[in-house]
């Protein structure tokens, strides 16, 4: 009984005596203090911050064993053993900086991305829709940026002195065999997605992931939208047609249905043209999206489309009969992309995805006709394990099909070839945080082509050192394999793959919104392939004794600070690039490179009048072309390529945008090259005709309203659809 | 013996459970006194770790969440820092959402300050981020109204956010300065629950009422 009393009261005792002092310092491990961090008792109330100068001072009445619990946001936690009571606690406590992958060193030497989700990206979704020329066209966008050169009859992207066949696109991981529509030779053409479709892009022009082969210059990898927040329907009524999409959620999961029909008559009938419409563009999609999440955090992603166009238009060509080229052309094609993520433990994510295209050109020439039928697909397993807190491991199994045949159907000729091809690949790459400034991605892939019986591997290297909180220095080496093109396999498979060598050194400077950067880079071209004759055939003989290399110097500047409302980016590309490839006699300067490329892209919200004005001018220095009537080989030059583009959009009302745009308003007559007469004329010229855009401006307008629930939604993301 | 088994006993259950009872409601009140005196960052910093500290014991407890909330959104909009750095301080503010979401789901303050939190985001970066999260923003206020139409903080959240689309559309705002100042009027007669229980909208709502008279200004 007496014990009992005395702890009663030893008990009671120290509820009323015992006060405890705990103090200390809280610092960084540079030995700056750090104020307001939380220092606590764990499991009970008392508890105080650090001051100003990082102290701190508990007084508490607790007796027993304790814990001191010492948190800061971004750094470890730290914990201490308390015996209370105690009167002489006083200690220096150093916190050591948590690893941040957002603020660490990151990859990025060669790569642009526009992303919603990450912190600090050089674009926005948004910007890529609202620049003005890009005309909605997600390379027209890209081609803005450094790295590109625009060519005018083509559309597509050429990438720091490669040819537009070598950049590689992928949609959720997976390849894209035709991501540009057909078109008539020497008209631009667009990408055939719309990019809405994708909330993430990154646009590489060298040095990228072993997760993507096939492209010697350059990959564009789309990662299309999550799970949509409302259930909505949208509307466009365009001058050049009209398209509708409804979206409808459920329990985790929605779908997403589109229709687009486009139709160039009316606005052919109004404005002037260079080539003669016999049958005007006609365009018709149709596409469905579904995602359904899955389990605590799965995601499986679907999405198809179906298309059709068709066009029957006159160019002038000397080569035809009266001077006359008549093309028809009639294109059916299919995408379909199934996509499953699953994480298996919160350390690792799997991914199981597949992808298939088909594609179908049935293209009039006068009398004859050309057909070439593509399909293909690809198959992938891959996974991204969080091995340690700053080690990242991806890898993954990928399977390639695809089939080829190109036919022509001439009144002499019937002519027909085809190829299939299977490919096999996997590929591993670590990223290695060595310390918060320090970054090395170091990769590889190995692919195996059966067609050309042969294995390539890859290895890739990158890194980055982050000098301070705005400035990163970054470097990135790696060799790059690519199939010969497709007109040469139906041909001949005794061939092997082509190849690039990428050297990057880069520096980049972010604070705030304004980004500076600056890229060198050289490569290298190997084993391309030549043949001996003017244009590849079937008696041609084919090898890869071809080489080439490109240099030079890409700046890209953006400020979204200094004037208000107003937001711009400055590109400028320096190149030098000569190949020895296809039928060139030996080293030339391709048609396609300009030497100097420059573009200024400027948007203004004026919020008075809810309207944004987009300016883009773009400026390419004098490309190359042969001019068959002088001696060497791709001497001529071209004019420089000029021309200034402008877009309007005006926010009606909450859910209606008035959208109008006009690309090369100054009206500069571009030109693009020239076709030559296959044979001199009785005095010995070769006869040229000058490869003109089909009209000098393309003027569009429209309107997009959207219907919603609570009508908070527009299509803002979308005032640049045409 | 029985009786000092007893005693014991009560005085550990006194030592070692706080969750709900007298000690969680005084270092509430505590921490409360503490967050009305807030001025700068770091003062909201300060309480933000004192109501941090409270909802790490009293784990059931969903107000000490929604305190913490409230103190790092405040932070994201007072602090000069950059973008980058008030995702942070949301990113904070995002972690003790999540957990009196889960704790409180049918609670109209819940949601309420749900929606002050996608105001936050919003405010960082409003040109590519004003659509998305003015939409989120206009959900959570409509889920905190239907739970309950009188709560005069989720009017006040709602009339915040119709005023700033009107103003971006150029529309009259008179009709949302009357709202505001209904609501104002009426701020008293709204029961309040306890003393932790959220209080603060009536100085908001003023000035929102009284918009209406510097706007003509212009």
């Amino acid at each position: 009984m007496k014990i009992f009393t005395f702890l009663v009261c030893s008990l009671l005792s120290i509820q009323v005596l015992a006060q405890s002092n705990i103090q200390g310092l809280v610092i960084d491990d540079q030995g700056q203090p750090l104020p307001g961090a939380n220092v606590y008792i764990q499991g009970t109330f008392d508890g105080a911050s650090t001051d100003l100068e990082g102290k701190f001072v508990i007084k508490t009445d607790l007796e027993g064993d304790f814990k001191l619990a010492i948190e800061f946001l971004g750094f470890q936690s730290r914990f201490y053993d308390l015996v209370l009571p105690t009167n002489s606690w006083n200690e220096t406590i150093e916190l050591k900086e948590r690893f941040n992958e957002l603020k660490a060193a990151t990859i990025s030497a060669g790569a642009f991305e526009a992303s919603d989700t990450k912190k600090a990206v050089v674009l926005r979704p948004l910007d890529i829709v609202t620049t003005a020329g890009a005309s909605g066209d997600i390379s027209g966008a890209l081609q803005t940026l450094p790295g590109t050169s625009t060519v005018g009859e083509s559309g597509k992207l050429f990438v720091r002195g490669g040819d537009s066949e070598e950049t590689a696109t992928y949609i959720d991981g997976l390849l894209v065999y035709k991501p540009y529509n057909s078109a008539a030779p020497n008209t631009a053409t667009r990408g055939r997605f719309n990019p809405f479709m994708f909330s993430g892009t990154v646009f590489s022009t060298g040095g990228y992931s072993a997760e993507y082969g096939q492209a010697l210059s350059s990959a564009l990898v789309l990662n299309t939208n999550d799970m949509p927040e409302q259930a909505q329907l949208n509307l466009g009524i365009m001058s050049v047609g009209g398209d509708i999409a409804g979206t409808a959620l459920w329990d985790r999961g929605a779908v997403t249905a589109s229709l687009n029909y486009l139709n160039l008559g009316p606005y052919l009938a109004v404005v002037p043209q260079n080539y003669s419409w016999d049958k005007p563009v006609q365009t018709a999609t149709g596409a469905i999206g579904i995602r359904q999440k899955t389990g605590k955090a799965g995601m499986l992603k679907f999405y198809t489309n179906v298309g059709e166009s068709s066009f029957v238009l006159t160019q002038n060509n000397s080569n035809y009969e009266e001077n006359r080229l008549k093309v028809d052309l009639r294109n059916r094609n299919a995408f379909t992309n199934l996509n499953y993520l699953t994480p298996l433990s919160d350390k690792l994510i799997l991914k199981v995805g597949g992808s298939y295209t088909l594609d179908e050109d049935r293209i009039g020439l006068n009398s004859d006709e050309y057909r070439e039928d593509l399909s293909g697909w690809h198959g992938k397993v891959s996974t991204i394990w969080q091995v340690a807190e700053r080690v990242k491991l991806r890898s993954g199994i990928e399977m390639f099909g695809q089939e080829y045949a190109q036919g022509y159907l001439a009144d002499s000729l019937d002519f027909q070839a085809d190829f299939t091809e299977n490919r096999q690949a996997v590929y591993m790459e670590s990223d290695v945080h060595l310390t918060n400034r320090i970054v090395a991605r170091i990769g590889g892939r190995g692919e195996h082509s059966q067609l050309l019986d042969q294995w390539t591997v890859s290895p890739r290297l990158s890194t980055a050192y982050k000098i301070n909180e705005y400035t990163q220095v970054s470097a990135a080496y790696g060799w790059f394999y690519q199939n010969p093109l497709d007109d040469y396999l139906i041909y001949s498979t005794n061939l092997k793959l082509e190849r690039a060598d990428h050297y990057i050194l880069s520096a980049q400077y972010v604070k705030g919104s304004r980004t500076l950067r600056a890229e060198a880079y050289y490569k290298n071209y190997d084993d391309l392939v030549k043949y001996d004759a003017s244009k590849p055939a079937f008696q041609t003989t084919y090898d890869n004794s071809g080489t080439g290399f490109a240099y030079g110097v890409d700046v890209f500047w953006r400020d979204k600070t200094t004037i208000k409302n107003g937001d711009y980016w400055v590109s400028y590309s320096f190149l030098e690039s000569e190949r020895d490839y296809r039928d060139y006699p030996g080293e030339a300067v391709p048609t396609f490179v300009s030497k100097h490329n420059f573009s200024l892209v400027y948007k203004h919200w004026f919020s008075k009048i809810r309207s944004q004005v987009g300016l883009t001018y773009m400026y390419g220095s004098p490309r190359r072309y042969n001019d068959l009537n002088e001696d060497g080989f791709n001497e001529g030059r071209l004019k420089a390529y000029n021309s200034l583009n402008m877009n309007v959009s005006f926010l009606y009302r909450q859910n209606i945008i008035f959208f109008a745009s006009a690309t090369n308003v100054l009206g500069v007559k571009n030109e693009f090259g020239y076709t030559f007469s296959n044979q001199p004329n009785s005095s010995g010229e070769y006869t040229k005709e000058a490869i003109v855009p089909g009209a000098d401006r393309f003027f569009f307008i429209g309107c997009f309203i959207t219907f919603s629930k609570n009508s908070q939604l527009n299509q803002l993301d979308k005032i640049n659809d045409q | 013996m029985k009786r000092t088994l007893l005693l014991v006993g009560i005085l550990f259950v006194g030592i070692t459970s706080f969750a709900g009872g007298p000690e969680y409601e005084k270092a509430m009140g505590q921490a409360l006194v503490k967050f009305e005196k807030c001025q700068s960052a770091p003062d909201f910093r300060e309480a933000a770790n004192q109501f941090e500290r409270i909802a790490n014991v009293a784990q059931g407890e969903w107000l000490p969440s929604y305190y913490r909330a409230h103190c790092f959104i405040i932070m994201s909009f007072i602090d000069k820092v950059d973008g980058e750095t008030k995702d942070t301080y949301l990113d904070e503010a995002e972690k003790s959402i999540t957990k009196m979401l889960e704790l409180a789901p049918d609670e109209s303050e819940a949601h309420t300050m749900h929606a002050f939190y996608y105001s936050g985001r919003l405010v960082v970066d409003p040109g590519t981020r004003g659509m998305k999260f003015g939409m989120l923003s206009g959900q959570a206020v409509g889920k905190a109204l239907k739970l309950d139409p009188n709560n005069p903080r989720a009017q006040y959240m709602q009339i915040q956010n119709e005023m700033g689309k009107a103003q971006f559309f150029g529309k009259d705002i008179t009709e949302l300065c009357q709202q505001a100042k209904i609501a104002h009027d009426k701020f008293d007669e709204y029961p309040v629950v306890s003393k932790i229980h959220p209080t603060w909208g009536k100085r908001e709502l003023q000035n929102l009422s009284t918009s209406c008279n510097t706007e003509s200004h212009d």
